[in-house]
């Protein structure tokens, strides 16, 4: 008996170290293979970019292949720690705007400064995404393509509203959405304008809309402001403007479920998010569904919107930069933004630049505070339990933007 | 000769859970975040993560939560085991075996799984809980928010992990009940206990041994829960307001990147792991005069 046990304890012993060992493996390189960690919208949205990519890579460095890896945005972060803690990192890493400075500050990447001159277009970046990729006057990260956020909506039921043109001011978009939940009134939990409760890059549009902030800086260290009187005027008219055009929860974010495929399943006449949001309104509604930008309180001007964006960085512990370098090259090319354009992303230089709704919305955007610990705000949810505090009642707009404020100016002044 | 028949497994716990736990107790001593991560070389610190941790609000409150969590998951499922258990020695073979093969069914589903299962069944949008309650006339469940509040998010919590927990108790009381000599229970009765009396002081005492294991392991596996509130509570909605230890651990160690404080809070987490399971422990030792 007791033999068996032991037996059984030595054959569990060795099981999971087998187990550890194997997981630890998938991801180690093997000679000739370069690693590419992109986040899941190439996979879902410009797949075939992501192959010309390869090809024109495995064309100029024959008997290479290369591996990409899909990641998501909620934990990519932690896995890529978790492989620069086993030296397996991957050669490329797909990574947020807001995401670079800290891992620049830390010395996770690799200095591509002196690739520069080979990626195309790279005089003419998009000055807020070449700044976010550029730490101490080095250049860490390569950009890839930005994002603004749009009214995706349905013509058809905007037409039999009596909607003639897309609106030109807050006021007229509230006025509209009533007409809009009067003719619907039939389809259950119907949201004129859908946004989630803790979409915190559309409320926090409304903030700088009335000229409020983030953070500030003020002597050197960081500042909330979220509890400054213009801003909490942006919350307020964000509470007004979601209680009385979407249906979502008051606790729900903007990835679950997706805007999309809320409207997808036909309860709601608009939705906000990114441009790309149109590749995905289903068969039904591809030829009744158009753009338009956020309008602001200010009549005839648009409402700034948050311009994201992604950089591609080498990480320090590659041992294949230049050729890394080279793939980023391919993977940004003309002739790939272009088609990043085509989809409905921004591309990455001026001289690019089209007059799509998409990008006629990042005219006037705003951007998180660049600060070392930003990611931990966003991170901690501080933003996104402040909105859910107040749509739940939980709170007044001034006491949660007071304590969302507090917090902020404590976790952006760590050390 | 003894020693030497110990010695494999010695052995063997030396290299799964001797190593980790002195890494982590050298961890805890450093400062070690994402610099250090890049550099592969922590700085030695002392104590400070513990003083910074100790003075912390966020780590009593939680603390605080996830002790009345605990006891509201191990409470739960082991009445709820126990009582199956009793039920399987009395009901008819067939009843027993579809009882038995959904238990193990339940135990045998993934944990990543049942949450997904769910969250679609508490899908704010279309979730089918709220469409039957509806459809029931309970009330008014369409678009209800089952994720509303913190004390709502951790009762899901306690439901799922009570659900996946009771199938282990509930056999495993079963499997010990076969055990209770009939006679014993017969002899009670010829005397005339009444059945309470008759779980009380004969079955109890028998099982003791074998609930005693089951509520220490329920109380080690609940208080460092983590995959069911991190998937079901979902990354977006965690914060301060309704960390776990298992939650506040991750948040802190490895999506802050302070892993040097996220090991203090480890090897504090163990203590006082130890100190809940060794006072269960100690009391249940000592209402048994026998040993």
């Amino acid at each position: 008996m007791r033999l068996r046990i032991i037996a059984a304890a030595s054959i569990v012993a060795v099981l999971g170290v087998v187990a550890a060992t194997a997981s630890a493996g998938t991801s180690r390189q093997t000679a000739n293979k370069l690693t590419v960690w992109l986040q899941v919208d190439a996979q879902s949205g410009w797949p075939d970019l992501v192959a010309a990519a390869n090809q024109q890579f495995q064309a100029d460095h024959p008997g290479w292949t290369v591996d990409v890896q899909y990641q998501n945005w909620g934990d990519h972060l932690q896995k890529f720690d978790a492989t620069i803690a086993a030296n397996t990192s991957p050669d490329v890493i797909e990574m947020g705007n807001t995401e670079m400075v800290k891992y620049m500050a830390a010395g996770a990447f690799a200095d591509i400064s002196s690739f520069k001159g080979n990626f195309a277009n790279s005089a003419n970046w998009l000055a807020g995404l070449a700044k976010s990729g550029t730490y101490g006057g080095k250049l860490y990260g390569v950009p890839y393509y930005a994002g603004s956020r749009v009214v995706t909506y349905r013509t058809d039921l905007y037409q039999k509203a009596g909607i003639k043109a897309a609106p030109t001011s807050l006021a007229q978009f509230m006025t509209d959405a009533k007409k809009l939940a009067a003719t619907n009134a039939k389809v259950k939990g119907f949201s004129p304008v859908y946004s989630a409760g803790t979409d915190w890059y559309f409320a926090m549009a409304f903030v700088y809309d009335f000229g409020g902030s983030i953070a500030t800086t003020h002597a050197g260290k960081w500042v909330g402001s979220l509890d400054s009187k213009k801003s909490i005027a942006g919350l307020t008219a964000w509470k007004n403007f979601w209680q009385a055009t979407s249906k979502a929860s008051p606790t729900s974010d903007e990835n679950n479920p997706a805007p999309y495929n809320v409207y997808s399943q036909g309860t709601a006449a608009s939705i906000i998010g990114p441009g790309w949001f149109s590749c995905c309104v289903g068969n039904k509604y591809k030829t009744t569904t158009a753009q338009f930008v956020m309008p602001s309180h200010t009549p005839n001007k648009p409402m700034p919107g948050f311009l994201g964006g992604s950089d591609l960085a080498v990480p320090a512990g590659s041992s294949n930069k230049a050729l890394a370098a080279d793939w980023i090259k391919d993977f940004t090319s003309t002739s790939n933004e272009k088609g990043l354009q085509a989809k409905g992303n921004i591309p990455n230089a001026t001289n690019l630049l089209g007059t799509s709704v998409n990008e006629r919305a990042a005219a006037r955007s705003w951007f998180v505070p660049a600060a070392k610990h930003w990611v931990d705000v966003e991170n901690g949810n501080i933003l996104r339990n402040m909105l859910s505090e107040i749509l739940t009642g939980k709170l007044t707009v001034a006491q949660a933007a007071q304590s969302a404020s507090a917090n902020i100016t404590s976790v952006l002044n760590q050390s | 000769m003894p020693y030497l028949l110990i010695l494999p497994v010695v052995l063997v716990m030396a290299a799964i859970l001797g190593y980790p736990l002195y890494s982590l107790g050298r961890l805890s001593l450093q400062q070690y975040g994402l610099f250090e991560l890049v550099q592969h070389k922590g700085k030695y610190i002392g104590l400070a993560n513990f003083r910074s941790v100790l003075h912390d609000q966020v780590f009593w409150h939680t603390l605080e939560r996830t002790i009345v969590f605990t006891f509201a998951n191990v409470g739960l499922t082991m009445v709820i085991g126990v009582l199956l258990g009793l039920l399987l020695v009395r009901v008819s073979t067939w009843v027993r075996i579809a009882l038995t093969s959904a238990l193990v069914l339940v135990w045998s589903m993934p944990q990543v799984v049942a949450v997904e299962v769910w969250q679609w069944m508490t899908n704010y949008q279309n979730g089918v809980i709220s469409y039957v309650l509806t459809e029931l006339h309970v009330g008014d469940y369409y678009h209800h928010d089952w994720y509303g509040s913190t004390f709502s998010q951790l009762s899901l919590v306690t439901a799922l992990i009570v659900w996946g927990a009771v199938p282990f108790v509930a056999i495993t009381t079963y499997a010990a009940l076969s055990q209770v000599p009939r006679e014993l229970i017969e002899a009670a009765e010829i005397d005339g206990a009444r059945s309470w009396r008759v779980f009380f002081d004969v079955t109890v005492p028998i099982l003791k041994p074998v609930l005693l294991i089951l509520t220490s392991l329920s109380i080690l596996w609940d208080f460092a829960v983590f995959t069911q509130p991190f998937l079901l509570i979902g990354q977006p909605h965690l914060h301060p307001g309704n960390y776990l230890m298992g939650v506040y651990l991750y948040e802190t160690g490895y999506l802050g990147t302070d892993f040097g404080r996220g090991a203090a809070i480890s090897v504090l987490m163990l203590i006082v792991v130890a100190v809940l399971a060794s006072f269960w422990v100690r009391r249940m030792v000592k209402q048994d005069p026998a040993t």
